[in-house]
């Protein structure tokens, strides 16, 4: 700190205060507090001005929130550009993160209101619905990004994903090796069990953690355990079997990663596609409520 | 203790070098150091390394000499126990070093270098979701492409390529997929061009024009001239102005467009009236603008509605009603004499008549009670008004104009025809007969000679007769006044009013439940001057503005006005609106 310049210490407090402060409650809620006043006011104008004949996007207040919704969304879509250019200060990516998610979850006052709970099966209760979707996506990503890095860390016991492949590898190589002396059959299901891709499965099986075609687990299945040679510990089908053990437990530590990663990355494959469907959606809105005058 | 160690090397071929030697020690030292047991010529790895040792149970006690760690079994460590009979595998630097022991035989230590892992960037992104799921962006330009395809540029090249051709609700709309861009079921009118969205919206950005409305709607009529409309229209608050502005930008037509008023897409319901703000927009203030308007202003039926002005005949023989404001309590003047009170007393007179009549059951008769309102007024079809009244029907059974009786036929005067009257009076023919009045004469008016009868017949003159028919006492003057045309005696011409107001509809069918007298104080009225109609107040007892929270029923303009057709009846959907919000309010809890 000494070797600082006097009038920047405030400067990199600030900066060393803000590193460890989360876009949820980045300067005092600033954007909750924003998006929250913004949907009382929206709230506020839906009962207190009468819209004729009925709430909806047709009346002049349903055409101001329309607009004032379009705008957001679009801003909002914009998140993807910005966070690809580094700033820092006023309009950092931890504001601008901030402002999407409070602003972000204003829209669902804002738009709903706009249909005046008009909803149908028509493009326009289309572009609500993926709008919904979008919002509820990214609202299980944020609560992930808090709930699961714990967890993620926990499981990886200070080890990365290469020493994780790395182990794998160390034991497939011992296995190989303790496996020689096995029968065709048992030498199959070890075979089976090495050759098998770590990463297969599909996303669902990742998802649920559940892999119900496991041939590390058919292998020791297929290799009961055999009490005469308990004792002595020493055949070469108590070592495979100590070593396939030692598979399985290392391959339920990579399939906790990749369930962890995956219910940590799933969501932006339902919130991005949607997005983007949802900037479509919105075209064809404007458009056919214009085109259809 | 016996290690063996076995070195395993490969040519350039790629051919295996295997060496094999045994060392009987309690220790190995590996490292790069030549003087180590097993020397590692790797700069990664430090001069001793890593020292292995014997543990008790026959176990290996693996230890960094140095500071730099190793790996076993993949996993970083300083220091670690094994079982040589289970295995594991050391790595230092680029070598492994595989460490077994096989039924009791010495401990193994195979040296290999390893393959450099090609590829560890793609292991590493397996581990990413992306490998498993189609990616994003193929993914949202897949949906990008459906949804503008399907809802934008299908409708959009239909409705620009259709047939223009005349609205037409029995035929399905020519645009496809357009039903998509439908913000609500149409209104029960307008439920046939469901399918059919370009029958109104034709051109594309354009808003429904008035001229595409009176394609079908094209007998409406005008409200006022236009220029006239314009002018009563009041000024635009700064509000409602920016909002016509915009709306002009954005090309709707304006404030007197059928959409201004008539709004669609609103659900299949009926089309919604036209509320109160919008005639109130003109009529509030309309003095101030047409200055020239007989109309008062009106804004709300509760607060701001003129006094009603019904058309009647204030004068005898007058030839058209004057609109005179119920305010000014007028008499009417219809040239009939017509006691309200005498007729509906159930202790009076024509009550007794009435009942002696229903035991009579004569074929004119029936009414076995004291008169009722129905018993002459007649509702008319729908309920709406009441049948003219015909003296035929509902005064003669009482007010007989019988004159003779010529064996078992009773002879009429005809009504409404004096010349005739008085010719068939005059022709009568002259032989005596018995009175038509049977029984017992009674004194006075008709002791012998003062028989009704006989009073236009023999024995007295037959002209004296003929003219004590229209003369005081005669049987004309019960109802009507006397009045002389081209020099002959005849009776006032009557003036019966069939509709009082000519702006407004009322609809007695939609007043079911309300008694007669409820409005129309008809049990105390003497004359048939008094104007029997209800005042404004009496309406307001139970209608009120469109949001007057406590009325009965609130009444928007609409409940009794039309717009297009300001004189005609009453727009037929009004009265069952009428209806619900009276059933809405009773059972609201009154």
């Amino acid at each position: 700190m000494a070797s600082l310049p006097e009038d920047n210490v405030d400067m990199h407090a600030a900066r060393r205060a803000s590193d460890h402060e989360s876009f949820l409650v980045h300067r005092r809620m600033r954007w909750a507090r924003i998006a929250g006043a913004l949907c009382l006011a929206a709230f506020l104008g839906y009962f207190l001005i009468d819209q004729q004949p009925r709430p909806g996007g047709g009346s002049w207040y349903g055409y101001t929130l329309g607009t004032i919704g379009l705008g957001l969304i679009v801003w909002l879509s914009l998140l993807g550009v910005r966070k690809r250019n580094m700033s820092e200060g006023r309009w950092s990516l931890k504001a601008w993160t901030s402002a999407h998610v409070y602003l972000g979850l204003s829209l669902i006052v804002i738009a709903t209101l706009h249909t005046g709970f008009q909803l149908g099966w028509n493009v326009h209760t289309l572009a609500w619905g993926l709008m919904m979707l979008v919002i509820v996506s990214g609202l299980y990503g944020v609560m992930v990004y808090v709930i699961l890095p714990s967890q993620m860390s926990a499981n990886r016991k200070e080890t990365t994903r290469a020493q994780m492949i790395e182990a794998l590898a160390a034991i497939d190589r011992q296995l190989k090796q303790a496996a020689q002396p096995l029968g065709r059959e048992q030498s199959d299901l070890v075979i089976a069990a090495l050759e098998q891709d770590v990463f297969g499965g599909g996303a669902w099986a990742r998802l649920t953690g559940h892999y119900p075609r496991c041939a590390t687990r058919r292998a020791l299945d297929g290799l009961p355990d055999d009490f005469t040679t308990m004792a002595d510990n020493t055949g070469p089908e108590e070592r495979v079997r100590v070593l396939l053990r030692r598979r399985d437990a290392q391959l339920g530590q990579i399939r906790r990663h990749l369930r962890l990663k995956a219910l940590l990355e799933v969501w932006l494959f339902v919130h991005i596609p949607a997005t983007i469907a949802l900037l479509a959606a919105l075209i064809a809105h404007v458009t056919s409520v214009f085109y259809y005058w | 203790m016996t290690f063996l160690i076995r070195t395993i090397d490969h040519t350039a071929s790629g051919r295996e070098i295997v060496r094999e030697r045994m060392i009987e020690q309690d220790s190995l030292i590996i490292g790069r150091a030549a003087e180590n047991d097993i020397h590692l010529p790797d700069l990664a790895v430090e001069q001793q390394h890593v020292r292995i040792g014997t543990a008790p149970g026959g176990m290996l006690r693996i230890e960094a000499v140095g500071t730099l760690g190793f790996s076993l079994d993949g996993r970083s460590a300083d220091a670690a126990t094994i079982d040589p009979r289970e295995g594991g595998e050391l790595a230092l630097g680029s070598a492994i070093l595989a460490i077994a022991q096989e039924n009791g035989g010495p401990v193994a230590i195979t040296i290999r270098q390893v393959e450099a892992s090609e590829g560890k960037a793609d292991v590493l992104r397996s581990f990413a979701l992306a490998s498993t799921l189609p990616g994003k962006r193929a993914l949202s330009w897949a949906f990008v492409g459906l949804i503008l395809i399907a809802f934008l540029a299908v409708p959009v090249f239909t409705h620009l390529t259709r047939d223009r051709i005349a609205p037409d609700a029995a035929r399905e709309g020519q645009v496809a997929f357009d039903g998509s861009w439908s913000t609500g079921r149409l209104s029960l009118a307008h439920h046939g061009l469901e399918d059919n969205c370009e029958a109104c919206h034709v051109d594309a950005f354009v808003s429904v024009r008035d001229s595409t409305c009176q394609t079908c709607h094209q007998d409406l009529g005008e409200h006022a001239p236009s220029p006239r409309l314009a002018h009563g229209r009041a000024p635009a608050g700064m509000g409602d102005a920016i909002l016509w502005s915009v709306a002009a930008t954005f090309g709707k037509e304006g404030p007197g467009a059928c959409t201004t008023c008539h709004t669609e897409h609103e659900g299949p319901t009926r089309m919604e009236p036209a509320s109160q703000k919008f005639c109130a927009d003109c009529h509030a203030s309309l003095d101030t603008r047409l200055t020239d308007t007989a109309l008062g202003n009106a804004s709300d039926f509760g607060k701001a509605h003129p006094q009603f002005k019904p058309a009647i005949f204030t004068r005898l023989q007058q030839t058209a009603p004057v609109r005179i404001s119920l305010g000014d309590k007028p008499r009417e003047a219809n040239g009939l004499k017509f006691p309200h009170d005498i007729h509906l007393d159930p202790q009076g007179g024509a009550a007794r008549m009435a009942i002696r009549l229903g035991h009579v059951g004569g074929s004119s008769g029936g009414y076995g009670s004291p008169l009722a309102c129905k018993d002459c007024h007649a509702p008319n079809a729908g309920g709406i008004g009441f049948a003219p009244i015909d003296m035929e029907a509902d005064c003669e059974s009482c007010h007989s104009l019988v004159y003779d009786k010529v064996g078992s036929t009773f002879r009429t005067l005809r009504h409404g025809d004096v010349r005739q009257a008085q010719a068939d009076l005059a022709a009568m023919d002259r032989a005596p007969r018995r009175p038509v009045v049977t029984g017992r004469s009674r004194p006075g008016q008709f002791a012998r000679g003062g028989l009704y009868h006989s009073n236009f017949g023999p024995p007295v003159p037959t002209l004296v007769g003929v003219n004590r028919a229209l003369a005081s006492g005669g049987v004309c003057r019960e109802c009507h006044l006397p009045a002389t045309r081209n020099g002959m005696a005849d009776v006032m011409p009557v003036n019966l009013t069939d509709r009082y107001f000519l702006h407004g509809g009322f609809s007695h069918a939609a007043h079911a439940q309300e008694k007669c007298s409820s409005c129309h104080k008809a049990e105390t009225s003497k004359a048939s001057a008094d104007l029997l109609l209800p005042d404004l107040k009496s309406c307001r007892e139970c209608h009120l503005g469109e949001d007057a929270v406590k009325a009965e029923v609130p009444s928007g303009c609409a409940m009794c006005h039309s717009y297009h057709v300001p004189g005609g009846p009453m727009p037929q959907d009004h009265p069952a609106r009428a209806r619900e919000n009276v059933a809405i309010v009773n059972r609201m809890g009154r």
